[in-house]
């Protein structure tokens, strides 16, 4: 996962191409290529797998029900929560750490290493000293959420905070502005495209942390749900949770996708 | 030399600062809760000294490379084959897309279920890991062709081969790299998350058989080195994609 300082290199998709006049010819080829794919998933399935495996007709089927059911509700409210919270403090605390850390020359030479230490750093492996800290409890999951997140908040944050121009500054500073005007009028929504860009990866590590904290400390939430019904061959069951689990990763990347064009439009990175 | 010194002064210094604290919090809370550098670098040594240590370590290493070379030689040459064949790419994007944004770990139990603890189910996990990124950069990548240069090239009556080798790969490259630097930092996270919920073995059982025998000391320990990988690991991505991507200005 860990993506080093540039979250930024990571494409974002080309937003500024001419799309409308393409759209058109998209859509058969990819209904096409989406049925060929569910068509060979179906068959392989069915020539070599044994029966209980996930294959897509039975995960349709099954959808109907796991969506009503209410240990999967509350799972899913569970996990979303955890999630949730964890970004909420990411973005506040990684927002502050990361605007101090781009404007103070001296707090980045201090703590730089350490953020892209600790961002390079497989963010699972903390898991068992977070269950020694906090227990096999939803507090350690939190603390996962957050560890996983955080840092790439930060990063891009500094990034953005760095790159802001300086003409903007010294303006403002010639008009005798407070630093913690400029901190916070001007640093701030210039870097709030690098935000967006470090959001982005935060939300997908944060889900990823709260997943895998609830396999490894049997906390109850969606990751907890996918793990129980797969070991008592509930394949079916199962594979509705990673489905719903994909639609919130790909639900958080066209979020941001969309926020960066409909409050940033002055914003375009893809041209030099 | 005096010039190096001092400009790495600042970098030693923060270290330095950094591991003093360690140090302090180690001893002024309880030895289960945290243990400070000194006795965690003992404890490294030990777990080496007495051969814990490096066939573990030589175990996730065999893991890692060969899930991630996989990886490699599946992702790019399919994510350029893709960019070659348009009418397939646009099809098949989106789906690319999604299972680049579904955290893979989620599929780690019907890995389990379907496949067992052997070695396959564990190079499978680090695999999925690291196939998404090398090829949805790829795609990316072939994606920011101009059409222009193709037509140009086609105009020069350029074979196929040579349109590869001078426009669709020199092109491309730079986007595969930087799905390689990313594809490295994720099947770390592979690795770990195979040995932690798939057969225990290497830098993974390590960490965690630590912690259930509450050796806090061996916890920090795996987990140092874990993360001094880590960071290597991160140093050798962006150096092969700062190597490649010289052209993309």
């Amino acid at each position: 996962m860990s993506e080093q300082t540039i979250g930024l290199a990571a494409p974002a998709p080309a937003a500024n191409k001419p799309k409308a006049r393409r759209e058109g010819g998209t859509l058969v080829p990819r209904l096409i290529c989406g049925a060929v794919i569910l068509g060979l998933w179906e068959i392989i399935v069915r020539a070599l797998a044994p029966a209980y495996v996930a294959k897509p007709t039975t995960v349709a089927m099954a959808i109907p029900h796991v969506i009503v059911d209410p240990q999967f509700l509350a799972a899913t409210g569970n996990t979303l929560i955890a999630v949730a919270e964890g970004l909420a403090i990411t973005l506040v605390f990684g927002t502050v750490v990361g605007l101090l850390m781009g404007r103070s020359p001296t707090l980045e030479r201090v703590i730089r290493h350490y953020v892209n230490g600790f961002y390079a750093m497989p963010m699972i492996v903390v898991l068992p000293l977070f269950s020694l800290w906090f227990g096999y409890s939803s507090a350690a999951r939190l603390a996962t959420v957050i560890f996983a997140a955080v840092f790439s908040i930060i990063v891009n944050v500094a990034d953005g905070a760095r790159a802001v121009p300086k003409e903007f500054l010294e303006v403002a500073r010639s008009f005798r502005s407070t630093r913690m005007r400029i901190l916070y009028e001007i640093v701030l929504p210039a870097a709030t495209p690098y935000l967006l860009a470090g959001f982005r990866l935060a939300a997908g590590r944060a889900l990823i942390g709260a997943v895998v904290a609830e396999f490894f400390l049997s906390v109850g939430g969606l990751g907890y749900f996918i793990l129980f019904n797969s070991r008592t061959y509930h394949h079916n069951e199962a594979f509705v949770g990673v489905l719903l689990l994909a639609a919130f990763g790909v639900g958080c990347e066209l979020l941001v996708v969309w926020a960066t064009r409909r409050f940033l439009p002055w914003y375009r990175r893809d041209e030099k | 030399m005096n010039a190096t010194l001092r400009r790495n002064l600042p970098f030693w210094l923060s270290i330095a600062a950094g591991l003093a604290l360690w140090e302090i919090a180690g001893r002024s809370t309880s030895a289960a809760f945290m243990v400070p550098f000194s006795e965690t670098m003992a404890r490294l040594w030990q777990l080496i000294a007495s051969g814990e240590f490096i066939p573990q370590f030589f175990d996730s290493a065999e893991l890692f490379l060969t899930g991630f070379f996989l990886a490699l030689i599946v992702g790019a040459p399919l994510g350029v084959l893709l960019a070659r064949v348009r009418s397939i790419r646009v099809g098949i994007e989106p789906y690319i897309m999604t299972l680049y944004a579904t955290p893979m770990v989620a599929l780690i139990p019907f890995i389990l279920s379907l496949m067992g603890f052997g070695f396959a189910p564990k190079v499978l996990v680090v695999f999925l890991f690291a196939v998404f990124p090398v090829l949805y950069n790829t795609v990316e990548g072939a994606r920011s062709i101009k059409p222009e240069l193709i037509e140009v090239a086609k105009s020069y009556r350029s074979t196929e081969w040579a349109l590869w080798r001078d426009v669709m790969l020199p092109y491309t490259l730079p986007y595969t790299m930087t799905g390689v630097r990313q594809a490295i930092g994720r099947a770390l996270v592979g690795m770990v998350a195979a040995e932690f919920f798939l057969s225990s073995t290497g830098l993974g059982q390590l960490i965690s058989a630590a912690s259930q025998n509450f050796d806090t000391g061996g916890v920090f320990a795996s987990i140092f080195v874990i993360g001094v990988i880590g960071v290597a690991l991160m140093r050798l991505g962006l150096k092969i994609e700062q190597h490649f991507a010289r052209w993309r200005q």
